[in-house]
């Protein structure tokens, strides 16, 4: 699904990423796992399409094109989903306006057209129930005074209504209480198929009980220096970054 | 000066009407109108707007009127009546002032020259005189018209708001025809104890247009007056607030909008006098501008010495699409009573960038998403109008002129 080839990135000068090398296939859940500050954010906003961060060198295909190519929207509307660590607050922007202003565009770039109202509300209550969200914040503006749990469960709502085909969840699970943990990962496991893939970058091993990945990558100082299977995060939990670190440099 | 000269024409040939009845206050007016002129940006409140342009075209007076019937309560046309169905006490300004029912001191003399100039030709205009207790709902058309050439109008309309009246105004101000415009606008509101009075007023986008428009309005005790301005850019436009809260009580708020696109230049001078005690005001004016525009807010507090527990805010905010839009944007508090609660903020920005990526990762194009945040923005002032009719009516006609960028 997506192949990143010896990916460099800088901001403003600081080089961040170092040579990133990773393939994803369809169907697989990988997990990126790494200190404060190694890049794993930066990472995803690349793949996303963020236009602060600079690619040096390095390539990344996305279902046979050139991603670093595509605009921001474009990649969205091509099934790339980013379920931001930060979500952004839209003051005045009615959150089933916003969603359903979304999925119009992903309609409207496949040729389709815009969505009808029923058939909409039919949709929205079907993830609502999914995700177990309150429906008072659909009615109120994107994020605007949410709890930080919320913004993180409002994240994979949007993610289940426009039902992307590589989902990059960057520390969905900070902020979410153990019930809220359990449910938006269930609801996360129900929309794995054989077609798509997710990406989860988190700091705790307990995430990865309920998503449970084909592989996991330690992000360290903008370099994947180590891969392996679950097992690796339990060991990461117990160790921490310095003994894994240090293994390496040994 | 082929300007002034054609004015003074206009304005004798006025004088030949017969019936006229209140030609010694407009001979006042003009006599006061020529102590100044038109000002120049030598004066302090014309310091980013220069209003000698409008002597660059010629002031023929025009009052001739086209038959026009669209689903308006009240039709002015070049500041004429020609459609009227309010069920209130209406007519002419003179009409008004002969049997009483409007008060001469409307045609005293504020420093204002554009205020003496329409004075002196308020030979049409319209008084609404709004019984006490009434509750009504009027929509307005202010319509000038234009069969080519240069051209100025006075348009006039006076509202006495009686004790205890409840009563909502749409006034939308439209250009047609073609040639170059000056509008010179007057609004007289005075509103008696507990009188609540919402005015909604649209003024569209007119090319080659300059329009200076003025609303005064004196309220007394317990009086409450809601000001929705919605202002699309014009060549030049010129819009003033001047709002008297003379009895404790009252309360005023002035909400805006103001869009500006290419070589637009828009601006506006508020001002709240703060007379008597216990007294609020609540402003709020928000602009986009886009293109090379030009906006200016001016808005200003005045709390006098028996204004004791006054409660006035005041907020002005501004979204520039491009690096070539300027807004001059002050505020100016004059604060003489001690106990007061008065606050004021001015913002000028951009588009949120990280809004702005938020929505594009979500699907949405550059231009889509700008209009979403554009529509939150404006939404803000628009969702004010109490009326849901005339609030859904603007919200589309809002969204439909939101300026472009680029222009
Ligand atoms: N826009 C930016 N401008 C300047 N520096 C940046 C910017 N974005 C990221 N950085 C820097 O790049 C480095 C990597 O940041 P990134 O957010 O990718 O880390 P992270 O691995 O996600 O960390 P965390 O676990 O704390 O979320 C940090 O040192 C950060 O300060
Ligand atoms: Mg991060």
């Amino acid at each position: 699904m997506i192949k990143i080839k010896n990916l460099h990135v800088e901001v403003e000068g600081t080089k961040i990423l170092k040579g990133i090398d990773l393939d994803v296939n369809a169907g697989e859940t990988h997990a990126i796992m790494g200190p404060n500050g190694s890049g794993k954010s930066t990472l995803a906003q690349v793949l996303a399409g963020h236009e602060d961060y600079e690619v040096t060198q390095g390539s990344v295909d996305y279902l046979g094109n050139d991603l670093l190519d595509m605009d921001v929207d474009e990649r969205a509307c091509e099934g790339v989903f980013l379920a931001f660590q930060y979500p952004v607050e839209l003051p005045g922007v009615n959150n089933t306006y916003f969603l359903k202003s979304a999925l119009n565009a992903h309609r409207k770039y496949r040729g389709e057209s815009e969505i009808d109202a029923m058939d909409f509300m039919e949709l929205i209550s079907d993830k609502i129930k999914l995700l177990n969200l309150k429906e008072s914040l659909l009615k109120r503006p994107v994020n605007e005074g949410f709890s930080g749990g919320e913004k993180k469960r409002n994240e994979i709502f949007q993610m289940a209504v426009l039902e992307p085909k590589l989902a990059l969840l960057d520390e969905t699970d900070s902020g979410l209480d153990i019930d809220a943990l359990r449910v938006v990962s269930n609801g996360v496991n129900a929309m794995r198929n054989e077609e798509n893939a997710t990406i989860v970058v988190t700091h705790y091993q307990r995430l990865l009980n309920y998503i449970i990945p084909d592989f996991v990558h330690v992000l360290v100082d903008g370099k994947i220096i180590r891969s392996g299977n679950k097992d690796l995060a339990i060991e990461l939990e117990e160790k921490g970054y310095d003994k894994i670190i240090e293994g390496i440099k040994t | 000066m082929k300007a002034i000269a054609a004015l003074t024409e206009s304005f004798e040939s006025t004088l030949e009407i017969e019936k006229d009845g209140i030609k010694d206050l407009r001979v006042k007016a003009f006599e006061e109108f020529n102590k100044t002129g038109i000002p120049t940006r030598k004066q302090e409140y014309w310091k980013f707007s220069d209003p000698s342009v409008i002597l660059n075209i010629e002031l023929n007076h025009n009052d001739s009127i086209i038959d026009i019937d669209e689903n308006y309560d009240l039709i002015l046309c070049n500041g004429k009546i020609v459609k009227n169905q309010i069920k209130s006490k209406t007519g002419t300004v003179s009409e008004g002032i002969l049997n009483g029912l409007v008060e001469k001191d409307i045609f005293e003399s504020k420093n204002n020259p554009f205020l003496d100039l329409n004075n002196a030709f308020a030979i049409n205009g319209c008084y609404i005189d709004l019984e006490k207790n009434s509750e009504s709902t009027i929509r307005i058309l202010n319509l000038v018209n234009n069969e080519g050439g240069e051209q100025a109008v006075y348009p006039k309309i006076i509202i006495n708001a009686g004790k205890n009246s409840n009563t909502k105004i749409f006034e939308e101000f439209r250009v047609s025809g073609k040639g170059t415009n000056f509008i010179n606008s007057v609004m007289n509101v005075s509103m008696d104890r507990g009188a609540n009075l919402e005015h909604v007023i649209l003024d569209d986008y007119a090319d080659d247009t300059y329009h200076i428009a003025n609303i005064y309005a004196k309220q007394k005790k317990d009086s409450n007056f809601i000001s929705h301005n919605f202002s699309i850019g014009k060549k030049f436009a010129r819009r003033d607030y001047n709002i008297e809260l003379k009895e404790t009580g009252a309360n005023c708020d002035l909400n805006g909008l103001y869009f500006a696109a290419n070589r637009e230049h828009i601006d506006h001078h508020t001002t709240i006098e703060h007379i008597k005690n216990n007294c609020t005001s609540n402003e709020h004016y928000k602009g986009i501008l886009g293109g090379k525009a030009i906006a200016v807010f001016n808005g200003r507090i005045h709390v006098h010495p028996d204004a004791q527990k006054t409660d006035a805010i005041q907020n002005n905010q501004n979204l520039l699409l491009t690096d070539d839009a300027t807004i001059h944007t002050k505020p100016e508090l004059e604060i003489y009573a001690d106990d007061v609660k008065c606050t004021h903020g001015a913002t000028i920005g951009q588009l949120d960038d990280k809004a702005m990526f938020y929505l594009r990762a979500r699907g949405l194009d550059i231009d889509s998403a700008r209009r979403l945040l554009m529509r939150a923005y404006v939404g803000e002032i628009i969702e004010k109008i109490s009326d849901n009719e005339i609030r859904n009516q603007m919200m589309d006609i809002m969204i439909d002129k939101l300026p472009k960028g680029d222009e």
